[in-house]
């Protein structure tokens, strides 16, 4: 009874007309930079947090636009999936593999609103299943002290380490460079200078709006020219644009089940979208038995991930919400922009900010409902953005993150570093490199230094405090089970299938 | 061999880091881990997997061929320039300055790229600055002539 009450308090809050108006901007704009191949959520929330920082939005609207944005990247991704066979994001690659075909046979339209309901389907029942658990684990996780919260972040450094990318040293060598980059700047509590190099705009740390620009924007730029192609000619739209009863019909369990899948696979931290929206697909094509046409166009086969797209891109920002441990690298940006705000997410969030976390959650209700109102009559509009020539979305691009960067300190210097950051990310990336942890270790990297010497004050140096709780103890089993285990399981499955050849 | 080199580059970088950081003393300190501790361990683990970087199994890097490799750098260049000419230009003068060789290694006409280059500059602005009261840089120039 209490949630509701606090949702309904949550609603008064989404609801006030400004908080309306920036809800659907950010749906617009997001489905406008999911559908632009190259261009995902990350890189949405990335450019434009800045601005809304500059605008100096209050945080609760401030997340609001971003969560829009964040919602609104997931559903547009689909929309170049179907049309021009590029995902629009990483998460939309297995839409691309009955998407398409279905376009070819004429049922673009079809396949697009079959989709926005799917999509529409997953962000709801994870929205649900954030309103469900996340007050619980935030009740739970209160009785975290110093030291559980130090291997907790060890926790979801390793998960996502262990998750992403194929290497294990190349994603923890990124998730340590975030670290290193995170100690520059004034110690705060002893106020020893570290790294500094004499420069005074180096005191107080690099800006962490300055990192995530040349991350996800500059380096981005840089893998565009790379990647520079002639855009295929998207499919037209023509034909019926619902989908019929039957086809519904048929999709319906797959949307649900997917749904559910999606959202707990969310949760974890380390499994995104990608690998959801991957699971639910090959799932649901095992479970189809004989009579399906999955990967020559099937509606099951763009309901599914798509619906677990959305659902765990959603379930992603419980541990965020709760833990203050973002999962993935969307939502440490997003974590990064709570800090902005002076706000530390973590259990106490939803006691000490219940107006930011409740309107947050009120919001996603509402802009999913903007969103499937958005994506199915308007559906025309969207597609005309395809058309975008790449020579001035990029320079544009790059004017809004330069706008962005001045706006934290209107000096030169922290656009300077923004695109060394950038030629650093750049590299990195075509070298292999998974980015997510990077950012994740700079977001974190204050938090666990303050949390390791805390724990360590309060244990007067004693080093077994980190592993004395069961709670730390479980965490570390995890950590090192998280970061060995995907590769293991990899390597026994590689061996099977070549013992079966 | 890129990432070999890289390895060796971030060994490097991990044992400087870690002579500097042994020198981050608190002139007073009343609790029992220091400011050094936190950035030696990372260093010191960011030597450890930079180490099985540069003698571990890697895989090739595919870099981009030549000829695209000049674009990028000069794409590089580019920006780099916006960035140091943005505060002195001003948004109007260094974004439309900047787009015209941005369109162009994006494969834009010289009258596409010279459109847009005058769009940006004006359109952002005034949608930044005047609209949504993002203050923008006018430029050293314009701050000469108006005193």
């Amino acid at each position: 009874m209490e949630t509701l009450t606090l949702l309904a308090q949550g609603f008064a809050v989404a609801a006030t007309p400004e908080n309306l108006m920036i809800a659907l901007i950010g749906c617009f704009l997001g489905t406008v930079v999911g559908l632009l191949p190259g261009l995902g959520p990350i890189n949405g929330v990335a450019i434009l947090l800045p601005i809304a920082f500059a605008m100096k939005l209050p945080p609760e609207s401030a997340l609001i636009l971003l969560c829009a944005v964040y919602a609104g990247c997931e559903y547009g991704g689909r929309i170049s999936a179907i049309l021009l066979n590029v995902p629009g994001d990483a998460g939309a690659v297995m839409t691309t593999l009955d998407g398409y075909p279905l376009a070819k046979k004429g049922l673009a339209g079809p396949a697009l609103s079959m989709s926005a309901v799917a999509s529409f389907t997953g962000a709801m029942v994870a929205t649900l299943g954030i309103v469900a658990f996340a007050p619980l684990l935030a009740e739970w996780a209160i009785a975290f002290g110093p030291a559980e919260y130090f291997v907790l972040m060890v926790l979801a450094l390793s998960c996502l380490g262990g998750l992403v990318g194929d290497s294990l040293p190349k994603a923890m060598i990124a998730c340590l460079i975030g670290l290193l980059l995170s100690t520059v700047g004034i110690d705060s509590n002893s106020g020893v200078y570290r790294f500094t190099f004499d420069m005074l705009h180096l005191a107080d740390g690099i800006p962490f709006i300055v990192i995530v620009i040349g991350l996800f924007a500059v380096s981005e730029i840089l893998l565009m020219l790379q990647g520079l192609h002639a855009n295929p000619e998207p499919i037209a739209l023509s034909g019926r644009m619902m989908f019929n009863l039957k086809e519904f019909m048929l999709a319906k369990w797959t949307m649900l089940r997917s749904a559910v899948a999606g959202f707990f696979i969310g949760v974890l931290p380390g499994a995104g979208a990608t690998i959801a929206s991957a699971m639910c697909y090959a799932s649901e094509r095992r479970m189809a038995g004989k009579d399906h046409q999955f990967g020559e166009g099937d509606m099951r086969g763009v309901a599914a991930p798509e619906a677990a797209n959305n659902a765990s891109a959603n379930g992603s920002l419980v541990p965020m919400l709760t833990l203050g441990v973002p999962g993935s690298g969307t939502t440490a940006v997003m974590m990064g922009a709570l800090t902005l705000y002076n706000i530390t997410p973590g259990p106490t969030l939803f006691q000490d900010q219940p107006v930011i976390v409740w309107g947050l959650i009120a919001s996603l209700f509402i802009a999913n409902v903007m969103l499937l109102v958005m994506n199915i009559p308007l559906i025309r509009v969207f597609v005309k953005f395809l058309s975008i020539p790449v020579w001035l979305l990029v320079p544009g691009v790059a004017a809004i993150s330069m706008v962005g960067v001045y706006a934290v300190h209107g000096n030169t210097f922290d656009l300077i570093v923004g695109v060394l950051v950038g030629a650093l990310g750049y590299a990195l990336r075509v070298m292999n490199f998974p980015i997510a942890p990077f950012i994740l270790g700079f977001v974190l990297g204050d938090m666990m230094e303050q949390n390791l010497r805390r724990a360590l004050s309060i244990s007067d140096g004693e080093i077994g405090v980190l592993f004395s709780s069961p709670i730390a103890i479980g965490l570390w089993v995890a950590a090192i089970a998280m970061l060995v285990g995907p590769r293991v399981a990899r390597m026994l499955d590689s061996r099977r299938v070549v013992a079966q050849a | 061999m890129s990432e070999r080199i890289f390895g060796g580059v971030l060994v490097l970088i991990s044992l400087v880091g870690l002579f500097i950081a042994r020198g981050f003393e608190a002139p007073f300190s009343y609790e029992p881990v220091g400011p050094k501790a936190f950035p030696m361990i990372v260093l010191a683990l960011l030597g450890l997997f930079a180490l099985a970087l540069v003698f571990g199994k890697t895989e090739k890097t595919a870099w981009a061929p030549g000829p695209v490799m000049q674009r990028i750098g000069l794409l590089f260049l580019v920006v780099l320039g916006y960035a140091l000419l943005f505060d002195r230009l001003g948004f109007v003068i260094a974004t439309a300055l900047v787009t015209l060789p941005v369109a162009r290694l994006f494969g834009a006409s010289w009258k596409q790229a010279l459109a847009s280059g005058v769009g940006l500059g004006i359109g952002l602005f005034y949608f930044f600055d005047r609209l949504l009261d993002v203050a923008l840089p006018t430029g050293l120039w314009l701050n000469a002539i108006t005193g």
